[in-house]
């Protein structure tokens, strides 16, 4: 399993606030795969107590167990480090800077 | 590490049901004030008809939709689940059905009112526990926390001053009404509603302008001012000594506006360029919260005691400061509890709409302007007793009205 293919898969996770997805706002901060392809994330939110926060680590989940080799994915969330706007990529800046 | 690993588990039906009741309440209000515009032009404020349009109002539709809001934003906020949580339908069912039978009876039977009140009261008081046991498992006493927290002791304070007032009025045998009477709007209008919005604020002004490091000390002197101008407000309507009223309503402006400021810091550290309307909306209503409670300190300075400028202020303040803000977020609230609903457990597996697209934007904007113009043209027809203003202004408000309910409703069809 590569890595590549699950953060290609994260990146259709869409933040629904700001319609931007969760990998290019930075908030996935570390991707393990084991040997028995269980995948473990550990992300944040861009904000403590975000609203959307069962629906995010929800459609991380999905998202992933829709490719065939993976069967089990553990989310954990974070709050430290603290979400900041450098952890962003150039295209989530020019969407929210306008 | 911290982990967030506590659910935000609140069933949305509970805050939907709550919300959708409110917005009918607001909708319904504004037929009523409508009907009366004639009484309210010549002053008559403390009419059956005006008490049921300002009850349902406020209670109704105001106080209906901050219990909606809390059940959904307290467990987000604070990371605390609900305290049995099923329990809350209780509250649905006796505030609601309380708040009808209040109003109805306040227009047709005011002394038999009592019977409505005790019903909202039980409603409110269970919500109340529900709250005060939930948020003792909040481990970070922010500043959001003080605000909230106090916001529930002033509404049990309107809450034990309005039964006394009911109770007072059903047998006519308690003395100082008109201190209870004055005490009873203190406590629930500048109180309870805007310590609640200054307090969720910290967390919805910077969570949809995607504001960090900000600071948020202003709101420890805020809270502090605010507070202390509420018991010197309140002790004036008891003792008539001028000073009093005066440092009160001195403490209640420096407070307002050192909450404003912290916005105003939280607004400018803010990463989200193009900010939703609706929300901008509600931005709008602090600083109109703010200029009211200037023009507050003034009137008490210079010594006006005409109960007719005296409700004028006090209609601006419900409607610009309190109505505006809840609007405002109401716009950004349903959208998320219906997509929630809808589109939660499929984020991920297919493709789901965005939360601006569940709303329309552009109509947000055209009722908000209506909105805000009919007031400003209806408190100026009150002022220069242009009857004709006052029934055109308010016109428009209700049709704004409806159609806000009507585009509401319509989120709920997506």
């Amino acid at each position: 399993m590569d890595r590549e293919v699950i953060e290609e898969a994260l990146y259709e996770v869409i933040d629904p606030e700001l319609a931007i997805n969760i990998v290019d706002l930075g908030l996935v901060y570390d991707i393990q795969i084991a040997e028995s392809n269980d995948v473990f994330i550990k992300m944040t939110l861009t904000t403590p107590g975000c609203p959307m926060h069962d629906s995010i680590v929800n459609g991380v989940k999905n998202r992933l167990l829709q490719i065939d080799e993976i069967e089990n994915v553990t989310v954990e969330l974070v709050w430290e480090p603290v979400w900041n706007p450098s952890q962003m990529s150039l295209e989530a800046k020019k969407q929210l800077f306008g | 590490m911290t982990t967030g690993n506590i659910k935000s588990t609140t069933d949305i039906r509970l805050p939907l049901s709550f919300i959708v009741f409110g917005i009918v309440a607001f909708v319904v209000a504004q037929i009523i004030i409508f009907w009366n515009s004639t009484s309210i032009l010549q002053g008559h404020f403390r009419i059956p008809g005006i008490w049921s349009a300002a009850h349902l109002l406020l209670l109704g539709f105001a106080m209906i939709v901050a219990m909606g809001a809390m059940y959904q934003l307290v467990p987000v906020v604070f990371l605390a689940s609900i305290c049995r949580q099923k329990l809350a339908y209780f509250p649905l069912l006796f505030s609601c059905s309380g708040v009808v039978i209040f109003v109805v009876l306040l227009a047709i039977s005011p002394a038999q009112s009592i019977y409505g009140a005790v019903m909202v009261v039980i409603g409110i008081c269970m919500f109340l526990l529900q709250m005060v046991i939930t948020l003792r498992q909040t481990e970070k006493k922010s500043i959001m926390y003080a605000f909230v927290k106090t916001a529930l002791v002033m509404l049990f304070l309107t809450i034990a001053a309005g039964f006394l007032l009911a109770y007072s009025f059903a047998t006519k045998g308690i003395p100082f009404h008109e201190s209870i009477f004055y005490t009873h709007i203190l406590f629930g209008v500048a109180g309870w509603f805007s310590l609640l919005i200054f307090g969720f604020s910290y967390k919805l002004v910077p969570m949809f302008s995607l504001s960090h490091d900000y600071p948020t000390h202003y709101g420890k002197y805020a809270i502090c001012s605010y507070s202390m101008g509420l018991l010197f407000v309140s002790v004036s309507f008891w003792i008539q000594i001028a000073y009093v009223q005066v440092i009160g309503f001195l403490l209640l402006a420096i407070g307002f506006t050192l909450f404003t400021y912290n916005m105003y810091i939280i607004y400018r550290n803010r990463l989200k360029r193009k900010l939703d309307k609706a929300f901008v909306f509600s931005l709008f209503a602090i600083l109109l919260g703010n200029v009211i409670h200037i023009i507050a300190v003034i009137l008490v300075v210079i010594d006006l005691q005409s109960v007719f400028h005296w409700g004028i202020l006090l209609f601006s303040y419900i409607m610009c400061w309190i109505i505006f803000s809840i609007l405002g977020y109401l716009y950004k609230i349903v959208p998320f509890l219906w997509w929630t609903k809808q589109y939660a457990d499929n984020i991920g597996k297919e493709k789901v709409p965005t939360l601006k697209e569940m709303i329309n934007e552009k109509l947000a904007v055209i009722l908000f302007v209506i909105l805000t113009i009919s007031v400003v043209v209806l408190i100026g027809s009150l002022l220069a007793q242009i009857g004709v203003g006052v029934w055109i202004a308010q016109g428009v408000m209700m049709i704004v009205s409806m159609v806000y309910a009507l585009s509401m409703i319509l989120v709920l069809f997506k």
